[in-house]
């Protein structure tokens, strides 16, 4: 079986968040990057189908150099060989143009599954999966927290809201994106982040992928949400406080 | 109980990559690159040399001031000037006295103090740097893995066992349970920085204690960005007197960095009298002074973080070499307390290990005898020299400032000896004076949210972060002496000399307990030193954990 | 400009999201002189539904149907939708952001070659240009995002976003127009089984529109049910601060903050709980956020919308009794 993992390098989670001086991104001096952990679930289902099924797992990410510090994390956790394309300005595309891209790249081989975690923590999109499926003509189903191969064909236990699931089948290959907290992440053994180093990391240059795909859409600015009002308190006896309150929440601020 | 344990063999086993076992590292895979290219027998390979890292990333949990006197990284690598990530030479340096209200620049700044030839850096980002070129010679740098235990064969150390890893927080395997590993190494070095885990274990285990105990102070940061113009980029500020009173051991730093940057902190002598003193409160109200307060105001808050600093110096140097063993860097209290400078002396100890380690694989004997070489090779560099001439330096403060300036004075003039030599001292933890039945603690500082902060704010600012379902990494060995004993003599110090607000005594069912915040340790080690009954074990939680001192 | 909104139905009803996107079209058509609004109702058997949605402020009610669509899939709905496009022709398409749209929405976009903004919580006109108001880094950053290119333009809105009881009514019902829908078997490569129900192991609260949050200041273990049962009053789930999963007395999974989950629901309840910033940057996303405490000076009032200053065990019996009168 062989699976393509993509993952996405976002900044560290605990990272001050300082906006860039053009506004529409934030300053990328002096933060730590990490995977993406929603993809980090999708690595480790990756894993997980390997060994149940043999073949190979492919780490997949698109960016700068530093990104390929999370495809080093694939490897050392078992994954077989890596894929960075490589870009600098990865994070001006917008979530069609960077589907295209990737597929261009996973086009070259032939993967029967392609995974993707839900969405990134940094834009949060939460497209890539189902454009990657359009684009390669692929099937695919998302919010996937249990997968079953049945030889050409895929069961697949998809989460929907409030407390609902469904089976559906699909045959391969497909394109899917993995629920959160679905499984217990590995830990990258020693022996897994030695033989890491000497695992193949191929290099494409974006540009050479010959993907032209006009900018759908463009993130005119980003900025930490001011709250312009003040608090104001609620005055009164708890009885009256709290009908007071209620009475706010459904016509003042209409939550209710 | 004991999992099955995978296990690897290492030549040189290296514990913490910070400046000390990073220097070794390197320095290690020169030498070897040398040794083969020119065809010295046996062949020896760099990827014998395995580096442990506790933290999440290289450079992750370093931290310091800092300003760097460049000797030892010029003799690791000549053109560090062009390549080290070194924020801005030193221009300017003074000394202050402070009051409650006023300053006072002192009109010669002493000579410790001074910083001619010296860079401002960020430690955090020279040991990334370093960290790069250990990882192109070919050494595997094992990051988010700690040392957890020794490995013994005999008389020897054998290597070490790294940490389990996927335990719940009551001990038990979860799904992704990975034991730790059995990391043989021909020779273990121990370069965990100031109160290591291992080397705490080691030294007691046997005796290897120096003259004296070892005494520590410790040192709370924070990084601000502030408006231009506040600050000259290479000024060098060291304070003395206010907040600390003159019993204390201590002073506060300000260094101007490049693009509006300011590093600043202070640190306190961990042998002070007061139970229920809070270094972290003390820094909060230095930065009130009008001295202080003029260069921050209207600035932000980047990063915070705390460290303890080993400064007995010479007298308390312990032995730094076994049967396969050897102690650099802040581990071996390689450190200037006078100058508070450690970093050289850290580089240069891994470098005279790396040498030692190198004819001690050559030869292939890794005894004590042929690891003694260290010491000797210690002993006849310009660290010896430099720490002989301060050696009783930080013991001259135990009686107060006006004593120690005495005393120092005399050493200064004496090279090193002063009045009396070697100068006694207790460990920190003896100097406690008993509650005796004092008044009810004063309330907790709280900050203001703008210039100062309450320690939950600050430690969120340290970017620390540990996987939550794990096992406490604090020992405490005996919790009724906590509940019935410490809350009488000396009101629970925990809570107070914590700079991440791990320890509080709550109120449970009509008495009181220890709670412990694990998930919020800074890894600085002061609860293991400070405690008044030393009954505080730090162990390293699962590897990866802990601070993110990015910049730091 | 013109407005379709494509509706989802649950278990043979109107998913009451769908009428938040009917919202939000009808207020951007206010504001636009001339933009009828379409709404679709997709499925099989669905006429009923239709009727429902025609009584509405609308120009035309299109009725996607077929016998493949009975049971959802991203092919079916992406290929029908697609057809109901190309006989509306709108500039704008609207969905609540619901699972399915998620599922299929980002594919029918694309198949246009046009894309998609996800997940909005608002939008505003600037110089006759729409800019839609999304949020990035888990809340802590909101970002203005507008299409480049030509219509259609495809947008989601986050639940919550609008109020869906706020829906004009229609002066008479609309047109219900039927979309011809050329689809076969083929076509579809998933295959649905049976929706079924499970005890869910951990609870996602980031779904909540609503949450009450417990701090240290409930004391005891004892004193949640009174918590989670105003919850439940008000439609939402129950979460805690860090010190409250510390002791165990809720799961781990109802934590809010760093080291728990980042919500950003429409209503944000505190109780008893201070505001360090460990927690508050886990929930300061919230649209309203109301907090009550002992302390006049707890941090967590600094970024209340509402405040009171009072004992949270007089304060939320007296919550019940009000919402438990209506």
């Amino acid at each position: 079986m062989k699976v393509a993992v993509c993952i996405k390098q976002v900044p560290a989670k605990d990272a001050p968040l300082h906006i860039a001086e053009s506004g529409s991104w934030i300053r990328e001096t002096d933060i730590g990057f990490e995977m993406n952990e929603p993809d980090s679930f999708a690595l480790e289902e990756a894993l997980r189908l390997k060994e149940k099924h043999g073949g190979e797992v492919v780490a997949l990410s698109m960016g700068p150099e530093r990104t390929k510090q999370v495809i080093k994390e694939g490897l050392a956790k078992g994954a077989d060989r890596g894929i960075h394309i490589s870009d600098d300005k990865f994070f001006l595309l917008d979530p069609l143009g960077s589907a295209k891209t990737l597929a261009a790249a996973l086009q070259k081989e032939n993967f029967d599954v392609i995974l993707t975690g839900l969405q990134s923590d940094d834009q949060g999109f939460g497209q890539t999966g189902v454009l990657l499926a359009e684009i390669l003509g692929l099937p695919h189903a998302t919010i996937i927290m249990q997968i079953e191969v049945q030889g050409q064909q895929l069961r697949l236990k998809r989460e929907l809201e409030s407390g609902w699931f469904q089976w559906v089948e699909l045959p391969l290959p497909a394109v899917l994106t993995i629920q959160s907290g679905i499984n217990k992440v590995r830990y990258a053994s020693l022996k897994g982040i030695m033989a890491a180093k000497k695992k193949e990391i191929a290099v494409i240059a974006r540009e050479s992928l010959g993907v032209t795909q006009e900018p759908t859409q463009r993130v005119e600015r980003i900025y930490v949400p001011q709250k312009v009002k003040k608090t104001e308190f609620i005055e009164g006896s708890p009885k009256e406080a709290a009908a007071k309150l209620i009475e706010k929440l459904r016509h003042e601020a209409r939550v209710l | 109980m004991s999992p099955e344990r995978e296990r690897l063999d290492a030549d040189v086993l290296i514990v913490g990559a910070g400046p000390a076992g990073l220097a070794c590292a390197l320095h290690l895979a020169r030498l070897i690159r040398q040794h083969n290219e020119s065809g010295g027998k046996p062949e020896l390979s760099a990827e014998g040399i395995y580096v442990l890292e506790k933290g999440r990333e290289i450079g992750a949990h370093q931290l310091s001031g800092a300003v760097l006197d460049p000797r030892a990284l010029a003799e690791l690598v000549p053109d560090f000037a062009k390549t080290a990530p070194l924020d801005t030479p030193v221009t300017d340096d003074a000394a202050y006295f402070l009051t409650a209200k006023r300053s006072w620049k002192l009109p010669i700044t002493p000579p410790p103090l001074r910083n001619h030839g010296n860079y401002i850096v960020s430690l955090n980002k020279l040991v990334k740097w370093l960290g790069g070129l250990v990882e192109q010679a070919g050494v595997n740098v094992f990051t988010q893995f700690a040392g957890a235990q020794l490995i013994h064969e005999g008389e020897a150390i054998a290597g070490v066992i790294t940490e389990d890893k996927g335990r719940d927080k009551d001990g038990r395997p979860k799904d992704n349970f990975t034991p730790g590993y059995e990391l043989r190494a021909k020779v273990t070095v121990l370069a965990e920085g100031p109160r290591g885990s291992l080397t705490k274990t080691l030294v007691a285990e046997k005796h290897l204690d120096g003259l004296n105990p070892q005494v520590y102070s410790i040192g709370i940061k924070e990084l601000w960005e502030v408006p231009p113009g506040r600050i000259n980029p290479g000024w060098v500020a060291h304070t003395l007197g206010w907040p600390l009173d003159s019993s204390m051991y201590g002073g506060g730093w300000i260094y101007g960095l490049r693009d509006n940057r300011v590093s600043l902190g202070l640190v306190t002598g961990l042998e002070y009298h007061n139970p229920r003193f809070d270094p972290h409160e003390a820094f909060q109200r230095f930065k009130t002074h009008p001295f202080v307060r003029r260069i921050l105001e209207g600035g932000k808050l980047v990063r915070y973080g705390a460290k303890t600093v080993p400064v007995g110096g010479w007298y308390s140097m312990p032995r730094v070499y076994v049967d396969g063993g050897l102690i650099i860097g802040d581990s071996a209290s390689l450190l200037n307390s006078q100058r508070l400078k450690g970093i050289h002396m850290a580089i240069k100890s891994g470098m005279l290990a790396a040498e030692t380690l190198f004819e001690a694989l050559r030869v292939g004997d890794t005894s004590a005898k042929s690891l003694s070489v260290f010491r000797r090779k210690l002993d006849e560099s310009w660290i010896a020299s430099e720490l002989r001439s301060v050696r009783n330096f930080h013991q001259s403060f135990q009686h107060g400032l006006w004593l120690g300036l005495a005393h120092t004075a005399a050493q200064f003039v004496t090279g090193g000896r002063g009045l009396i030599d070697p100068m006694r001292m207790p460990a920190g933890y003896e100097e406690y004076h008993k509650l005796d039945g004092a008044g009810a603690a004063p309330p907790r500082f709280q900050g203001d949210g703008v210039l100062t902060f309450d320690r939950l704010t600050d430690v969120y600012h340290s970017g620390t972060r540990h996987e939550e379902d794990q096992p406490c990494h604090l020992h405490v060995l005996d919790l009724n002496i906590c509940v019935n004993r410490c809350v009488v003599e000396y009101g629970n110090p925990c809570q107070y000399f914590c700079p991440a607000a791990v320890y509080e005594m709550v109120e449970d069912k009509g008495g009181r307990r220890l709670k412990i915040n694990f998930s919020n340790c800074v890894h600085c080690k002061t609860c293991d030193i400070a405690d008044p009954y030393q009954i505080i074990d730090w162990v390293p939680p699962e590897g990866g954990g802990g601070p993110n001192y990015e910049g730091m | 400009m013109k407005i379709l909104v494509i509706t989802e139905a649950r278990e043979g009803k109107l998913n009451p999201v769908s009428f938040e996107a009917l919202v939000a079209a009808q207020q951007i058509a206010g504001a636009q002189a001339g933009s009828p609004i379409a709404a679709t109702v997709i499925g099989k058997g669905m006429r009923q539904l239709a009727e429902e949605l025609a009584a509405n402020q609308v120009a035309e009610v299109l009725l996607v149907e077929h016998d493949l669509l009975e049971r959802y899939t991203p092919d079916g709905y992406a290929i029908a939708l697609r057809q109901a496009i190309a006989q509306s022709k709108p500039d704008l398409v609207l969905m609540p952001h619901t699972y399915q749209v998620r599922d299929f929405a980002p594919k029918l976009a694309a198949s246009l070659g046009k894309g998609m903004i996800g997940d909005c919580v608002g939008y505003r006109v600037e110089k006759e240009r729409m800019i839609f108001v999304r949020q990035m880094f888990q809340g802590k950053t909101a970002a203005d995002v507008s299409f480049t290119g030509a219509p259609p333009w495809f947008v989601s809105f986050q639940a919550g976003a609008f109020r869906g009881d706020q829906a004009a009514r229609g002066a008479a019902p609309a047109p219900i127009t039927t979309v011809k829908v050329d689809l076969k078997a083929e076509q579809i490569r998933t295959k649905p089984l049976e929706l079924f129900r499970e005890a869910k192991q951990a609870v996602d609260l980031t779904q909540a529109p609503i949450l009450v949050a417990v701090g240290r200041g409930i004391k005891a273990p004892e004193n949640i049910p009174m918590a989670e049962k105003l919850a439940k009053l008000l439609g939402g789930e129950l979460a805690a601060s860090r010190p409250i999963c510390d002791e165990g007395w809720l799961p781990m999974d109802r934590q809010i903050g760093s080291s728990g989950q980042t919500v950003a629901p429409k209503l944000y309840l505190a109780l008893g709980i201070s505001g360090a910033i460990q927690h508050v940057v886990g929930m300061k996303g919230s649209r309203t956020i109301v907090a009550i405490n002992k302390d006049r000076n707890a941090p967590i009032f600094e970024v209340a919308d509402y405040g009171i200053v009072g004992d949270i065990f007089e304060l939320i019996p007296a919550l019940t009794e009000v919402l438990e009168k209506k």
